[in-house]
């Protein structure tokens, strides 16, 4: 697939056998009849972008590490300049958008489009296409969080056998530290001290985490300091033990 | 006489075609001796107002005063005390919205606005009313944009005194119709119900009397009527002005000031806090002298109505076009005109028309509710001032059908 910059050339080359406006507003104008449409369905409100002139819908998809961007507009000019601006952004990575500029709108005279003044929403679209980028390359980052989510998964499969509760919804588990090379690191009470099940508990929970994939290791240490109290219990807790 | 000349602007190319300028609704152009006397101020009495005994002082405070007497007659207020010096007509509605209901608007009460009100004569009542836990009623407009005075009074009667104030424009910025105000103060005074006036648009296509029309207040800007922007009037009859609590405090608005109690100025310097924008304010004057010898002529008048008629006419003629705003006597129309095409989105009928030379406005033209009301989010409006011509007109025509060709 082309880079960005690539496809900015392109779209620059193209745009300079148009000698006058009115050839570049034609070219736009079918550009913005020939844009496939957002899903309807992706019309909603918290897709909306409104400006004074007209609205933007933009709705955003990840898929194996690439965003893929669908946009709408009820004016078929400021539509053009998003389809131009999909042909570059579509199918990229986060990084790749978050680097990139529009200069090259600028490039082929469409450049009072994205004024901040012009109220078309343009400007707020773009900056969406970058939140969205942001907020997918936070979430690739911060990747031992999945892990750390599907150990939370694991524990709440674990049951102190006098309790119908999970551990983790009990408020036994106090801490979870998952590293990026799969070491995991568990701190967990028990409802009371000297509990004679206590080594069975331990057992159940550090054999749960070790199944997880990407975990290679599992440090438990059982604490009783601070003392468990029922505040630490979830709301679903609460309610399965028959306390709200 | 010769309109064009006196406005310096209408000389300007756009993308290398002369400048239509049909968006004179939103800001007219000015003419030379605005400019004139602007410069003139700025260079030899830029002295504070009313503060000073120095030359320049007093030089400034004889223009800016000159200025509100030319406000005065031009709308035929009784005295000076009754023509406050705003930034505009915004700011005008928000002091009598803010001072007005501050003093006479209770929990239950309710203000009456028409549907056809721009969001500066909405917004700042819906604020009030927050403030003073009151509500706001709406009077409809009808299919063809017009108020109906009967309604009103239906309104009235039914209301059982909790409406304290209707505020009304005198005419839409989107409709163009005139609407029938001084009949609307009647029917309210029969109630005992002050009305404002919105008359953003009412000032530079009718002829305002006040006292004739008899509303309690009237509201306008600067910059509508030839004068610069940052300058507006808010007219109020004796009463209110003086029942109405100060609005802003400081600067010149004091009569004497203590720590224990302060006593205010005398009309109309009680509103005016802080230094006022005066060379705008002394703009007033040529700018109204213009004003009125372009309403008095009759050649340019006839030539603004045949303008409103051949546009009404031949924008009738394109297909999927729709207007609103018909009242049923045409001759209530101004030559404003608000329009949609099907198939053709009016912000790119606007960014086309530009790139001809031609400047419309889009857009909401701050009246959601209104537009709401006929279904729209979004118009194009052409407005027109005696300096345009009909020639123009043509261009404008035969460019909007090539826009709708590109776009359809
Ligand atoms: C009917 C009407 N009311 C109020 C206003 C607000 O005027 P200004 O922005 O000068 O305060 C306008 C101008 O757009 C108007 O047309």
């Amino acid at each position: 697939m082309k880079t960005i910059q690539e496809i900015q050339a392109d779209i620059v080359e193209e745009f300079s056998v148009f000698s006058d406006w009115m050839d570049k507003y034609e070219y736009l104008i079918e550009l913005g009849k020939g844009m496939p449409l957002i899903d309807e369905k992706d019309k909603t409100e918290a897709n909306l972008i409104r400006g004074c002139q007209s609205r933007v819908w933009l709705s955003c998809r990840a898929e194996d590490g690439r965003l893929h961007f669908a946009a709408d507009s009820d004016a078929i000019i400021t539509k053009g300049i998003i389809s131009l601006l999909l042909k570059v952004y579509d199918g990229q990575t986060p990084a790749d958008i978050l680097a990139a500029d529009e200069a090259f709108i600028g490039e082929i005279g469409l450049k009072e489009n994205l004024s901040p003044t012009r109220a078309n929403g343009l400007v707020s679209m773009i900056a969406a296409i970058k939140a969205y980028a942001a907020a997918f390359q936070a979430g690739t980052e911060e990747k031992p969080r999945d892990l750390e989510a599907d150990v939370v998964a694991a524990l709440r499969m674990v049951y102190d056998p006098e309790i119908p509760v999970n551990v983790y919804d009990m408020g036994l588990i106090y801490d979870i530290q998952a590293d990026a090379d799969g070491q995991v690191f568990i701190r967990m009470t028990l409802t009371a001290p000297n509990c004679p099940i206590a080594d069975d508990v331990v057992a159940q929970v550090r054999e749960a985490v070790s199944d997880v994939p990407g975990v290679k290791d599992v440090q438990v240490e059982l604490v009783f300091e601070p003392e468990w109290t029922t505040d630490r219990m979830s709301e679903e807790a609460k309610l399965e033990l028959g306390m709200l | 006489m010769e309109a064009r000349s006196i406005f310096p602007a209408l000389d300007r190319q756009i993308y290398g075609k002369p400048l239509i300028y049909f968006d004179n609704a939103a800001t007219a152009q000015r003419p030379q001796a605005v400019l004139d006397l602007q410069q003139r101020l700025c260079v030899e009495a830029c002295g504070n107002i009313h503060r000073a005994i120095h030359r320049l002082s007093a030089e400034a405070t004889d223009a800016y005063e000159a200025g509100r007497e030319a406000v005065r007659r031009f709308i035929n207020a009784p005295a000076r005390e009754n023509v406050v010096f705003t930034s505009g007509t915004t700011a005008s509605i928000n002091l009598v919205a803010t001072c007005f209901c501050e003093r006479f608007l209770g929990a239950g009460d309710r203000i009456l606005v028409s549907e056809a009100e721009h969001h500066s004569n909405l917004v700042p009542w819906q604020l009030a009313c927050g403030r003073q836990g009151a509500s706001l009623e709406v009077l409809p407009v009808d299919e063809a944009g017009e108020l109906s005075v009967e309604e009103l009074d239906r309104r009235l009667a039914a209301a059982e005194g909790r409406i304290k104030l209707v505020a009304v424009t005198h005419i839409s910025n989107v409709l163009g119709i005139v609407n029938p105000v001084r009949e609307l103060v009647a029917v309210a005074h029969r109630y005992g119900v002050p009305v404002l006036v919105d008359g953003a648009q009412g000032i530079i296509h009718e002829t305002v009397d006040v006292q004739a029309l008899d509303c309690d207040f009237y509201a306008f800007s600067g910059h509508k009527v030839y004068a610069p922007t940052g300058i507006g009037v808010l007219y109020g009859k004796t009463r209110w002005l003086d029942e109405m609590p100060p609005f802003m405090g400081g600067g010149e608005m004091i009569d004497t000031v203590s720590f224990e109690k302060t006593t205010y100025a005398p009309l109309p310097l009680k509103y005016e806090a802080g230094t006022q924008n005066f060379v705008a304010a002394a703009c007033f004057a040529p700018a109204l002298e213009t004003a009125r010898a372009l309403m008095d002529d009759p050649v340019l008048q006839e030539n603004l109505l045949a303008m409103r008629d051949f546009l009404l006419a031949e924008l009738g003629r394109i297909e999927g076009m729709r207007i609103y705003g018909c009242p049923r006597d045409p001759q209530r129309k101004i030559p404003l005109i608000s329009f949609t095409v099907a198939g053709a989105f009016p912000a790119d009928l606007a960014q086309i028309l530009d790139k001809m030379g031609i400047a419309v406005r889009s857009g909401h033209v701050c009246a959601e509710p209104l537009l709401r009301r006929f279904g729209q989010t979004s118009v194009v409006r052409a407005s027109l001032a005696p300096y345009n011509t009909l020639a123009e007109c043509e261009s404008f025509v035969a460019a909007l059908r090539r826009a709708v060709n590109m776009l359809r």
